[in-house]
């Protein structure tokens, strides 16, 4: 008796919160179908009047969508192999190899997280642009392919349990140690690479500084960037703008869904080893 | 003997060439990208510098005149306000909602899973979706937010649109408080408390159970095991949620940008320092003045962060002593 | 599991299929051969940027040396874009934009001034043919560094069936508009309901309420001005902080959350209407774009067969010693790139949107078409525009502003870009906060803020 009022108490209380933090999304996905008049008429009733799926149809109309969704997945897929790359290597160093002064960088690399982005900023900028890469999405993707402190501390962690035993095995059997890092040490540490990949396909999707920095061409502009400029044009189109919206998180909610186990993984390690 | 300490050797410089070209990329990334940048915005800092002539060394003027903004209020001084007023109000909201809402999922209930993935699912929506659904949500007027609270009675707020600060105390026995421009930031960013959740919770799942059954043979209630099993449990990850929500709240600027015309309206009221220094930098070209508030910022967060370190001895408890 | 790898499987292919679609839509039309390009930035969206495709089409039909290529670029973040533009590679030839940076750019050498590539003479007919507003928003230390295609001019909306119906009459002076705003009731409920009184009287409406951008507006129309003789900033002058006193005197009132509550709900009205139009106020202040809107309004109501509401339009009303005919003009100008590839093209292009050197009747389609407010009485005269006149009658009253030489637009000095922050923030302050300093002292602030600003840019600018 005790116990089921227990249950019946926790049960509220998590419904509650769970109401709370739903309902923009919940309220956002409904009205994103509802018809214009709906919205501007009768802007609380729950239930759409009638299912208006041409609302994504006339968003997408409203702005080169395909075009921008394309370069987001460009910056996104070229930022997810920069990273998975470079930083496999680096974490590999960390992890896997012994050389003096090891633990003295890494402390550095570590140290670098902490470093506010405003810092390096301007010279960084100027440096892309002296390059010859702004107004490309070369700008964006082209760092990614030197490494960044978080996903290769994310990575070594997890290279760390792997049996240094299994790496010996190999490298009796004649493999480099680039061989072990791509053929043994990689495989077996999917888990991480998956979770490393989400997390930079996610923050390169979702990057709008970066963008609205180095892009000025707006041929080139992804999703995230692209969908502000539609915001500030079509301000009085509710449903339009809450249409593009969806659109544009959609995808990360799809992702979120076919990988929620790696995801809170992933994030449960940063915290606990930190 | 000879060749097996020169193979030793060879073996030894071969392993750090080996070493050196597996953290290349890194470490080109980190003098090219961390290194160089930090030391020209250091110099930069010193100068004047629009970017379309070369720097000229002022000395100290660029600090002088934060010194000045800071004494004033102005400019940099109303950035330094706005930003700490979102950092603690938002680092401290996320702390507290993020443990309530783990131990809440911590409790044995059934669709455990569906709710962990509903507390979890806002971090992960862009933060331009985030931000239009919110200005939408909170819209003075017509907003979904408002109309609740009205139709329960409770005064509507402004949210992006007001300039008053809820939050800061001399406005909490006044009955005046409300809901401004800040305090929405921070509503939205408490929104987005998962990530922390998520640690959260698993910080919880490695307390050992033996320490709240030997508790509950002593008889403490379920408010005396929280405060004294759980919270010290949790304590290196509500320190690790400080350090890093204060890093995340204090570079902030998609939302800000988003939320406040691109310019911190209403008056000034969601001028944080990123905003700021990206006016100054990009719109000014001020490229000095800016460079030598980054590196105020980046002088404060190490400062804090080292205060975090500092006090944390005392009440952080890190089990079998080892972090 | 098998679901979660048909899906992944279903996202890959989605993902990929999209990567290498072939890109339908928006294909560029080719330079025709023997034409030079010119690339022309501008910054329109929604509706106009048709109207703009549409100008370009005429130019490029009209030409046979060059042809102009349009891009709609994202309105934030353009003082960077520009500055990488002239600094880095490839700037455009010609760009189009509003925000109060002529001077800046001129200053910091990144402007081509129209006497560069014009003849001195033909700067001077350009200079007599232009309203002295479209001059003004251009011309930085006695030189033209743009050329102003189309002027937005402000003055006051008034719904005329609701001043009639409690006895009222379009404001001539500050003290009528503040007794309309006295006398037009906030509700439509018996007298007794007050708002926030016990009968549930809410405020659906205002008479008239000042709105804190519209300091650029009532400051002049008080007497005001923003910079001296000398080219100080002196956004403290004594009629500048008379008139946000003024504006302030509202929010003191009826108290500033409920004024920004108000204010905010006009921008959340169904598809951003004009809140005059909801019945909201009495009187409004906004620009010329809105007489569509209201003959839209009114076509409505006469299709429906409802009474059909009156509407009028009336200059800013000055107060006793302050200046009739006055307020904040802004515009939209075309500038030229230092360093681009076709400035000549460019050249020509803009003469044709605006109407200079024989291109008045273009222009007068143009203006027609979108809406907007020509540059030039020669272009006003024209017979496709007089007849657009005649159709928006409203609009009229505008035009005539237009040549009104207290029609002042935001300084024209370096630094504007901070001067333009810092006035609306100034006068958010004024007006929305719970216990704000007193408008002199906000003022002598912002002055201040200001001059240390421009003395900075100066002093940058003065090193080579």
């Amino acid at each position: 008796m005790i116990h089921d009022k227990a249950t019946f108490r926790a049960h509220l209380l998590l419904l509650s919160a769970a109401v709370l933090f739903a309902a923009p999304l919940v309220w956002m996905l409904v009205s994103a179908v509802k018809p214009a008049g709906q919205l501007t008429q009768d802007p609380y009733s729950f239930w759409p009047r009638e299912w208006r799926w041409q609302n994504f149809a006339d968003a997408a109309a409203a702005m080169p969508f395909f075009r921008y969704m394309r370069n987001s997945l460009l910056l996104a897929g070229g930022t997810v192999v920069g990273s998975l790359f470079s930083c496999t290597l680096a974490a590999y160093g960390f992890a896997r190899l012994r050389w003096p002064g090891r633990d003295l960088v890494f402390g550095l690399l570590i140290a670098t997280m902490l470093l506010p982005w405003h810092v390096t900023m301007i010279p960084r900028f100027l440096l892309i642009k002296e390059l010859g890469l702004y107004n490309s999405l070369a700008a964006l993707i082209a760092p990614t392919f030197l490494g960044d402190a978080f996903s290769i501390f994310l990575l070594r962690q997890f290279f760390r349990t792997i049996p240094e035993e299994l790496s010996e095995a190999a490298r009796l059997d004649g493999l480099t140690e680039w061989g072990v890092c791509w053929r043994i040490v990689a495989p077996l540490s999917k888990p991480a690479l998956l979770t490393v990949g989400l997390f930079q396909f996610i923050a390169a999707w979702n990057d709008f500084s970066g963008p609205m920095l180095y892009l000025s061409d707006p041929k080139k502009f992804p999703l995230a960037y692209g969908l502000e400029q539609f915001v500030s044009s079509y301000s009085d189109q509710t449903h339009l703008l809450l249409a593009a919206a969806v659109m544009f998180t959609l995808p990360i909610l799809v992702l979120f869904f076919i990988a929620q186990k790696s995801f809170m993984k992933g994030v449960s390690t940063t915290g606990l080893k930190a | 003997m000879n060749t097996g300490a020169s193979s030793t050797r060879r073996r030894h410089s071969g392993r750090i060439v080996t070493a050196l070209l597996f953290i290349a990329p890194w470490a080109l990334g980190f003098l090219l990208l961390v290194l160089y940048p930090f030391a020209a915005s250091l110099y930069w800092s010193f100068c004047e510098y629009d970017l379309l002539s070369p720097p000229r060394f002022v000395g100290g003027a660029n600090y002088r005149r934060l010194a000045h903004e800071l004494l004033n209020g102005e400019g940099f001084g109303r950035a330094v306000w706005n930003t700490a007023y979102y950092a603690v109000a938002s680092v401290v909201l996320s702390v507290l909602a993020g443990v309530g809402l783990a131990v809440m999922l911590s409790w044995k209930v059934r669709g455990q899973a569906i709710y962990r993935a509903i507390f979890f699912l806002p971090s992960v929506v862009p933060t331009v979706a985030a931000a239009v659904l919110w200005m939408w949500l909170l819209d003075p007027g017509g907003g979904l937010v408002n109309h609740w609270l009205t139709a329960v009675g409770l005064p509507a707020p402004n949210w992006f649109k007001g300039v008053q600060e809820a939050l800061w105390p001399p406005d909490w026995w006044s009955g005046r408080a409300a809901f401004g421009s800040k305090d929405a930031l921070v509503l939205m960013s408490v929104w987005g408390v998962g990530n922390f959740m998520i640690i959260y919770l698993a910080a919880l799942g490695d307390i050992p159970k033996s320490l709240y059954e030997a508790a509950a043979l002593d008889g403490a209630g379920n408010l005396r095991r929280f405060w004294h099993i759980t919270l010290p449990n949790l304590s290196p990850v509500i320190f690790f949620n400080i350090v890093m929500g204060v890093i995340q709240a204090v570079q902030a600027f998609t939302q800000v940008y988003l939320v406040s015309e691109g310019r911190g309206a209403p008056a000034e009221s969601t001028l944080m320092l990123s905003l700021h220094i990206f006016l100054a930098a990009f719109q000014n070209l001020e490229m000095g003045y800016a460079s030598a508030i980054a590196w105020m910022l980046f002088v404060v967060l190490l400062a804090a962060t080292a205060a975090l370190f500092h006090s944390s001895r005392y009440w952080v408890h890190y089990q079998g002593g080892s972090p | 599991m098998n679901v979660r790898n048909a899906a992944t499987a279903l996202v890959v292919l989605l993902a990929t299929a999209l990567l290498f679609w072939p890109d339908s839509g928006d294909q560029e039309e080719a330079v025709p051969a023997g034409r030079k390009e010119v690339i022309f930035w501008h910054f329109w969206g929604g509706d106009d940027r048709r109207v703009v495709q549409d100008i370009v089409a005429r130019f490029n039909r009209s030409q046979n040396e060059h042809f102009v290529r349009a891009i709609a670029m994202p309105g934030n973040n353009l003082d960077l874009k520009l500055f990488l533009a002239v600094t880095g590679g490839r700037p455009p030839d010609v760009i189009n934009q509003d925000d109060p940076i002529v001077a800046d750019w001129a200053a910091r050498g990144a402007l081509m001034p129209l006497e560069e590539i014009a003849t001195q003479q033909e700067c001077e007919r350009l200079r007599e043919w232009l309203f002295p507003a479209a001059v003004d928003l251009c011309e930085h230390q006695g030189r033209l560094y743009g050329l102003c295609n189309g002027l937005d001019i402000r003055a006051l909306y008034y719904n005329n069936t609701m001043l009639k119906k409690y006895g009222l009459t379009p404001p001539r002076s500050i003290a009528d508009l503040d007794r309309i705003a006295e006398k037009i009731p906030a509700n439509d409920l018996p007298a007794n309901a007050r708002p926030g009184g016990g009968n549930g009287g809410k405020r659906i409406r205002f008479g008239y309420l000042p709105d804190a951008r519209r300091l650029w507006a009532w400051a002049i129309v008080f007497g005001g001005r923003w910079t001296d003789d000398h080219g100080n900033v002196v956004l403290d002058d004594e009629a500048n902080i008379r008139a946000l006193q003024w504006m302030t005197s509202y929010s003191r009132k009826y108290g500033p959350r409920t004024v920004t509550a108000f204010r905010q709900g006009d921008q959340s009205l169904p598809g951003k209407s004009f809140p005059l139009l909801a019945g909201r106020y009495a009187i409004v202040m906004d620009g010329q774009w809105r007489t569509r809107d209201i003959a839209a309004a009114q076509k409505r109501q006469q299709a429906q067969g409802q009474p059909v509401t009156e509407y009028g339009v009336c200059p800013l009303p000055p107060p006793p010693g302050g200046r009739a005919l006055a307020g904040w003009v802004n515009g939209n100008f075309f500038l030229l790139p230092r360093g681009a590839a076709n400035s000549q093209g460019a050249w020509e292009f803009m003469k044709f949107w605006s109407g200079f050197d024989g291109h008045e009747a273009d222009a007068a389609q143009t203006c027609a078409e979108g809406g907007w407010i020509p540059v030039s009485k020669a272009v006003v005269d024209q017979p496709r525009f007089q007849a657009f006149l005649r159709e928006q009658p409203l609009f009229r009253e505008f035009v005539a502003l237009a040549a009104e030489p207290f029609q002042k637009p935001t300084p024209i000095v370096p630094g504007a870009p901070f001067l333009y922050r810092e006035v609306v923030s100034t006068a958010e302050s004024a007006m929305y906060e719970d216990d704000p300093p007193a408008a002199r002292v906000l003022l002598q602030r912002a002055s201040e803020n200001v001059a240390r600003h421009l003395k900075r840019f100066n002093r940058r600018a003065a090193t080579p």
